[in-house]
C-alpha cells in the first residue's frame, strides 16, 4: 500500500503535468474551433518545442530566454506550414474528414522521422529555469519548475482569455467558429484565420513542450502521448472550450500520476487511454460541457 | 459521413477486368518463385499486407466509417499465434483460427461502445484502441516479453505437415490472400454489402430503409478485424520473429498508404496497394531510413491528389476513352 507522501507526492506531479495537457488541448480546441477538423500532429509541436530548445541551448550556447523566444515563433512557423501545405489543398479538395485526420497522422510520423534523423534517438533535458529546489512542504518535494509551469499556465489563459474577447483577431476566430460561412459574408478572411489557428495551437504547444521538457525529457517519438493526452483533456472539457481543456488536462494528470502510484509507470499511457475510453461512451459531450469555465471559446 | 468513394459500382460485363488482378498476382507469385528468397520474403510481406488491407477497407471503404487501430488485432493474432504454436505447441493453422475468433470476439466487444462514436471521436477511440495493445504488448512481459519480442515460432503448416521454405509459404500466402479477395468480393456484391454501401452514402437513409445500422457496422468491423489478426498470425509465422514495434503506429500508417495508394473502396486497390508499397523501398533501396519518410510523404500527396488512388486513375482513363470514342 503506497504511502501518503507518495500520494501526495504523486498528486503534486500530476498537476503540472495535468497543466501541460491542458495546453495541448487548448491547442486542438483552438484549430477545432477554426477549421472544424481535429490535427492529430497536435502532439508533434510539444515534441519540437522542447527538442528546439534544447539544440539552441546545447549546441549554440543561448541562455534559456533568447532560445524560448526563438523556439516558440520557429514551431508556430512548422504549425503555418502544415496548414499551407496538408490541411489547405485538402479542404479545397473536398477531402472526407477521415482522410484528412489520417494526413495529419502522416504529418506527425514524417515529422517525428525527421527529427530521428536529424538529432538522433537520444533522450534530451535541460535543466529547470531556475536553479535550486526542490522546495520541501513537509516530506513532499515540489520542484520549481512546478511553479513555472502554474505560472506561465495561468498567464496564458489570461492571455488567451484576453485575445479571444478583446481583440478584432481573437473575436474574428470565434466568429469562424460559431458560423463560417456568415463569417466570410461579414468580410472575415477565413483562410488566413485558420492560418493563425495553426500558428496559435503550435506555439501554445511549443511553450507546452519548453515548459515540460526540465520536469522530464523530450525525444523524437514523444509526441504521440502528448497529443493523445491533449485530446483526451480536451474532450473530458468538452471539446472547443479552452477552460474546459485547462481543467479536464488537470484531472488527467492527477488521474495518470495516481495510476503510476498504483500500477507502476509503465500503464500510465493505458490508463489514460482507457479514461479516453471511457469518457467518450459515457459522457459524448464532455464532463464540463454542462457549465462553462473561463474563456468559452466555441458555441454548439 | 458521405464517402463518394463507396458509391462506385462496376457493371457485369467487365468481369474481365477484376479477374485481370489475379492472374497479375499469380503471375507476381511465379515471378517470386524463380527469384531470390529475398524477392520471395518481400513479395510475402506485399501479400500479407494485402490481406490486412482487404479486411480495413471492408470497414473503410465499403461502410465509409474509419479505423485507426486495425493494428490491435493484427497483434492478437500475432502474439496469440506465436504463443499457441511456441508455447503450448498447436498446429500453426489450428491457432490461426483460434486466433481470429478470439479477434472476432474482441471486436465485438470492443466495437459494440465504440462504433456508437463518428467522426473524429470514433477515428481518436479506435487510434486509442491501437495504442492500448501496443502499451500492453511492450509492458506485459511476461506474456509478451515485451520489446525483446517473441522469437522461434514455427513456419505455417497443417497437421504436422510444415512449409520448410519462403517460396512454398509465398504461395500459400498468395493463395490465401487471393481467398481473402475473393471472399471480401462475394461479400460486397451480397445483400449484406449493398447495405454497407448504403451506410457508406448516408446513415440516416440506409436507416431509412430499414437497415440496422448499428448491427452492420459491427459485423463490417467483425469482419475487418479477423482479417487484420490472420494477416497478424501469418506475419509472426512467415518471419519467424514479432515484437511490439511490428504492429505500432507505423503499421497503421503503411496500410493506409497502401489502401489509399490502391484505392479504397475497391476489390483489387488494397492488394495492388500492397505490392506496390512494398515493392517501391526496394527499388529504392537507398532510402533505407527514410522509408517511413517516404511512407508519409506518399500518403500525403495521395490523399491531396488522388484521393481515390491508382483505382481513380484507370476509371478516370475509362472516362475519358468514352468521351473520346464517338468521335
Amino acid at each position: 500500500m503506497p504511502s501518503t507522501i507518495e500520494i501526495l507526492q504523486s498528486l503534486v506531479n500530476g498537476v503540472g503535468v495535468g497543466l501541460i495537457y491542458g495546453l495541448v488541448g487548448i491547442g486542438f480546441c483552438v484549430i477545432y474551433n477554426a477549421s472544424g477538423i481535429v490535427n492529430f500532429a497536435q502532439g508533434v509541436f510539444v515534441m519540437l518545442g522542447g527538442m528546439f530548445c534544447q539544440v539552441l541551448m546545447s549546441q549554440l550556447g543561448l541562455p534559456i530566454i533568447l532560445a524560448i523566444a526563438i523556439t516558440v515563433p520557429l514551431v508556430a512557423l512548422a504549425g503555418m506550414a502544415m496548414e499551407l501545405a496538408i490541411v489547405r489543398p485538402m479542404l479545397h479538395r473536398g477531402a472526407t474528414l477521415f482522410a484528412i485526420i489520417l494526413a495529419t497522422l502522416a504529418a506527425q510520423i514524417m515529422i517525428e522521422r525527421i527529427t530521428l534523423l536529424g538529432f538522433g534517438d537520444r533522450p534530451r533535458t535541460f535543466p529547470d529555469f531556475t536553479p535550486g529546489g526542490p522546495l520541501r512542504v513537509g516530506e513532499v518535494a515540489v520542484g520549481y519548475q512546478l511553479f513555472w509551469i502554474l505560472g506561465c499556465g495561468a498567464l496564458l489563459v489570461v492571455a488567451l482569455w484576453l485575445f479571444f474577447n478583446r481583440t478584432r483577431t481573437g473575436r474574428a476566430l470565434r466568429a469562424c467558429s460559431q458560423n463560417r460561412e456568415a463569417a466570410q459574408l461579414l468580410g472575415i478572411p477565413v483562410a488566413r484565420m485558420m492560418l493563425v489557428a495553426f500558428a496559435l495551437s503550435a506555439g501554445l504547444g511549443a511553450i507546452a513542450g519548453v515548459l515540460v521538457t526540465p520536469t522530464q525529457y523530450t525525444a523524437y517519438n514523444v509526441g504521440t502521448p502528448f497529443g493523445v493526452s491533449g485530446f483526451i483533456a480536451a474532450i473530458i472539457g468538452g471539446f472547443g472550450r479552452a477552460g474546459g481543456a485547462l481543467a479536464g488536462g488537470l484531472l488527467l494528470g492527477v488521474l495518470q500520476a495516481l495510476a503510476i502510484v498504483a500500477l507502476g509507470a509503465g500503464f500510465k499511457n493505458v490508463a489514460a487511454l482507457s479514461v479516453l475510453l471511457v469518457v467518450l461512451m459515457l459522457f459524448p459531450n464532455g464532463l464540463f460541457a454542462g457549465f462553462s469555465l473561463g474563456a468559452r471559446v466555441h458555441s454548439k | 459521413m458521405t464517402s463518394r468513394v463507396t458509391t462506385f459500382t462496376e457493371p457485369a460485363a467487365l468481369r474481365w477486368q477484376s479477374v485481370s488482378p489475379a492472374a497479375g498476382a499469380a503471375m507476381l507469385a511465379v515471378l517470386g518463385l524463380l527469384s531470390s528468397d529475398y524477392v520471395t520474403t518481400v513479395l510475402g510481406f506485399a501479400f500479407i499486407y494485402a490481406i490486412f488491407c482487404t479486411g480495413l477497407n471492408f470497414f473503410m471503404g465499403y461502410t465509409g466509417q474509419a479505423s485507426f487501430g486495425q493494428s490491435a488485432f493484427a497483434a492478437i493474432g500475432g502474439y496469440g499465434s506465436a504463443i499457441l504454436c511456441t508455447d503450448l505447441g498447436w498446429d500453426p493453422v489450428l491457432a490461426l483460427f483460434a486466433t481470429m475468433a478470439l479477434s472476432g470476439v474482441a471486436a465485438v466487444i470492443v466495437g459494440y461502445p465504440t462504433l456508437r462514436l463518428r467522426g473524429h471521436y470514433l477515428a481518436m477511440a479506435t487510434f486509442a484502441l491501437g495504442l492500448i495493445v501496443y502499451e500492453i504488448t511492450i509492458e506485459w512481459t511476461s506474456l509478451t516479453q515485451g520489446y525483446m519480442g517473441y522469437a522461434g515460432i514455427p513456419p505455417l503448416g497443417i497437421v504436422g505437415f510444415e512449409l520448410p521454405t519462403v517460396k512454398h509459404q509465398l504461395v500459400a500466402l498468395v493463395v490465401l490472400a487471393l481467398f481473402g479477395v475473393a471472399v471480401a468480393n462475394r461479400l460486397r456484391r451480397s445483400r449484406f454489402g449493398r447495405a454497407l454501401a448504403a451506410i457508406a452514402g448516408s446513415e440516416p437513409a440506409a436507416l431509412a430503409l430499414g437497415i440496422d445500422v448499428a448491427r452492420y457496422k459491427l459485423i463490417a468491423f467483425v469482419i475487418a478485424a479477423i482479417y487484420a489478426s490472420a494477416a497478424g498470425s501469418l506475419f509472426a509465422h512467415f518471419v519467424g520473429f514479432i515484437s511490439p514495434e511490428v504492429f505500432g503506429v507505423t503499421m497503421v500508417v503503411q496500410s493506409f498508404t497502401m489502401l489509399y495508394l490502391g484505392g479504397i473502396g475497391t476489390v483489387w486497390g488494397p492488394m495492388i496497394g500492397a505490392v506496390i508499397v512494398s515493392v517501391l523501398p526496394e527499388a529504392l533501396r537507398g532510402l533505407k531510413e527514410m522509408q517511413d519518410i517516404a511512407y508519409s510523404a506518399i500518403l500525403i500527396l495521395v490523399l491531396i491528389f488522388v484521393p481515390r488512388g491508382l483505382a481513380g486513375l484507370s476509371s478516370l482513363f475509362a472516362r475519358f476513352r468514352r468521351n473520346t470514342e464517338p468521335l
